[in-house]
Formats: C-alpha cells, sequence, structure tokens
C-alpha cells in the first residue's frame, strides 16, 4: 500500500494540530452510525451475539476501508 | 433456536476476527508507512567575514535584500590600502633601481676580471656577483609584496559569493570589521533542501533516489521532492566525551524510536512560493519508481 500525502494531513483545528488518523476516524463514523441505524430498523441485529463486541469490529473494518480508500492514487 | 444461536455466535466471530486483522493491517500502515509530520525547510547560510580589517565605509544592500553573486555587499575604509599599495609600488621602484645598479657592478667586475686578472680580486668579483643576486631577490620580494597591496585592496571590497539573500544584517557604517569575524549572513536561496526526522522505524521503507512529497504548512503547498540521502549517524545519549563509553545501567521498558534524518531536494518550486528556512513541513516518501 502506498501512502499518500492526502492520507497524511495534518488538520489544523484553531491552533491544534491533529493527528492525520483522528479525521478518518470521523470519516469512519458517518457509514458506521448509518449501518447501525438500518440493522436496528430492520431488526439484524438478532443474528449478533455480543451487540457491542459487533459493533466495535463493525467501526474497525470501515476505518480500515476509509484509509484504504483514502489512499488510493486517484485521490 | 440452537441453529440461531450458532449463526449469532459466527458473525460475531467473524467480524470480530475481520477486524483484528484490518485493525493490525492499520497500525502497522499508520506506524510503518514512510511519512513525518516533522520536517523542516533547512538552507545553506554563508557567514561573511572580511579578508581584511578596517572600518566599514560603505553597506549598499539593505536587510533581506536578494543579491546575486558577485555584488557588492560592503566596502572596508580603502584609503589604507590605497597607501600600502603606492608604499609597494615606490619600493618595487626601489628595488629595480638596486638590482640594475648591482648587476651592472657584477658585469663590470666580471669584463674587468677577464681582460686583466691582477686588476680586480676575484673575492670582489664573488662578492659583486652575489650582491646583484640578493638584489633580484629584493625585486621579487617587492613585486610579491605589490601583490599582496592589490589583492588587500580589492578584498576590501566584500563580494556576495552565492545568489541569495542577505539576512540579519546588524551591522553599520562605521562598524570596525575584523578579519575572519562574520559582519553579515547571506542565505544561499539556490539550496534550499527538506531535512525529514523519520522514526527509525520507517526507515526500511525509504530508499535513495524515492519521490517525495513536500506539504509546508505555509498555505498547504505541495512541492515534489527526491530523497538524497539519509544521515549515518546521530548523536548517542549515553555517549561520553573521554575514550570510555559511559553506560547508564537502566532497562528500558519503554523504547522511544529515534529520529533519524533524511535529506530531501526539492524540485521546481514554484516561484510564488517563498521558502524560509525553518518551516515546518509533512513529507510523505513514495516508494521509488520502477525504472522502465
Amino acid at each position: 500500500m502506498t501512502p499518500s500525502l492526502s492520507f497524511f494531513h495534518t488538520v489544523e483545528l484553531v491552533g491544534f494540530y491533529l493527528p492525520p488518523l483522528l479525521i478518518w476516524a470521523l470519516v469512519a463514523l458517518v457509514p458506521f452510525l448509518l449501518l447501525r441505524a438500518i440493522l436496528d430498523r430492520s431488526g439484524l441485529y438478532r443474528f449478533v451475539w455480543h451487540r457491542s463486541l459487533f459493533n466495535l469490529a463493525l467501526y474497525v473494518l470501515l476505518l480500515g476501508g476509509a484509509v484504504f480508500l483514502g489512499n488510493a492514487q486517484w485521490l | 433456536m440452537a441453529v440461531t444461536g450458532v449463526i449469532r455466535f459466527l458473525v460475531t466471530l467473524i467480524a470480530v476476527v475481520a477486524a483484528a486483522l484490518v485493525g493490525w493491517w492499520l497500525w502497522n500502515f499508520y506506524t510503518l508507512s514512510p511519512w513525518t509530520r516533522d520536517a523542516r525547510v533547512v538552507v545553506n547560510v554563508v557567514d561573511l567575514a572580511p579578508d581584511v580589517s578596517g572600518l566599514v565605509t560603505e553597506i549598499p544592500v539593505i536587510d533581506n535584500q536578494q543579491v546575486r553573486k558577485g555584488d557588492v555587499l560592503f566596502v572596508i575604509d580603502k584609503d589604507r590600502f590605497n597607501l600600502a599599495l603606492q608604499q609597494a609600488r615606490a619600493r618595487v621602484a626601489q628595488a629595480q633601481a638596486q638590482a640594475r645598479l648591482a648587476s651592472d657592478d657584477a658585469n663590470r667586475d666580471a669584463q674587468v676580471l677577464a681582460q686583466d686578472s691582477s686588476a680586480v680580486s676575484a673575492v670582489t668579483v664573488e662578492t659583486s656577483r652575489t650582491r646583484a643576486e640578493a638584489a633580484t631577490a629584493a625585486l621579487q620580494l617587492a613585486q610579491s609584496e605589490l601583490g599582496t597591496a592589490q589583492l588587500n585592496l580589492e578584498r576590501s571590497t566584500v563580494r556576495a559569493p552565492v545568489n541569495g539573500f542577505v539576512t540579519n544584517l546588524t551591522a553599520t557604517v562605521g562598524d570596525y570589521a575584523d578579519v575572519g569575524t562574520p559582519v553579515l549572513a547571506v542565505v544561499d536561496s539556490d539550496s534550499f533542501y527538506v531535512a525529514a526526522y523519520f522514526m527509525e522505524t520507517k526507515l526500511p521503507e525509504i530508499r535513495i533516489g524515492a519521490p517525495a512529497e513536500v506539504r509546508l504548512m505555509a498555505g498547504g503547498r505541495v512541492l515534489k521532492g527526491k530523497v538524497q540521502g539519509l544521515s549515518r549517524a546521530i548523536a548517542s545519549p549515553t555517549a561520553a566525551g573521554g575514550l570510555l563509553a559511559s553506560v547508564n545501567p537502566n532497562f528500558e521498558w519503554i523504547r522511544l524510536a529515534q529520529r533519524i534524518p533524511v535529506r530531501i531536494t526539492l524540485e521546481d518550486v514554484p516561484a510564488e512560493v517563498e521558502l524560509a528556512a525553518g518551516m515546518s513541513a509533512t513529507v510523505v516518501i513514495r516508494p521509488p519508481e520502477a525504472s522502465p
């Protein structure tokens, strides 16, 4: 995987320079909340053993996906 | 009901295992990829000291002015050097006259000795010949002193050795400039580069000659660069001044990755980008381009 400068962008927030991963953690939060609402509405959480554990795993997967897409060369 | 229980368990297990793998990849990518936020713009600075001592009579540049190679930066009082030059010229004239006289004497003595060996003693001939040689040497000495005086006069005008900018100009007209003591600094504008400090864990991914991207904190401009080389030594925190190593008897539970400076040359910096040494930058190094 080739690192890209657009991924490792240092975000500035009112004088604080935040680590690049933080912005991607925020980006991954959006699909996570959406998916969680969908799973909740459709009742698919019936097929999940530990809901919190599953949610954590889902979030990490989405974060990995966001970072992977963020480093794609076309960005 | 038991089937649903197995499905519930399997779905969660697969999600957790996948998340663990992705998390592992993510961590490695984040910590091992060659990127750093700890980079700065560096430049060569010429500390300009005069080659001759004297009063500074003229500083035709102002602070932060752009100068080209060969531009006059400051002038040291020329009167003394002009006088020294006149003195050296007079010395040369004097030595020339003396050398002419001595060689005429030597030639005459030699001729007399050849015609009549009893008219002049061999010692006299020998003495006058040696005196002529000494006078020639004195002439050469005076000529080289003249050269030195000319050089001193030339060096009293100090010129810019590089293209760049005068920086931190604090000298004023009337200051006494000493030989070897810097009077002003010139930033070599052709020598900007980026020193990126990479954690040692990221070094295996860095190849010399690999393309690099530099994002300046100022304006977020992205500049192209190339890895020129990496520093082969950093100071050891336990190094002692003497011959014996001073080793701290500690075992570290937490070990911090050391930072190694990597030198990145900048390629075609746009004209509107004003670089200044000390600027912060973020650097990402890409893998070397496959040679076709």
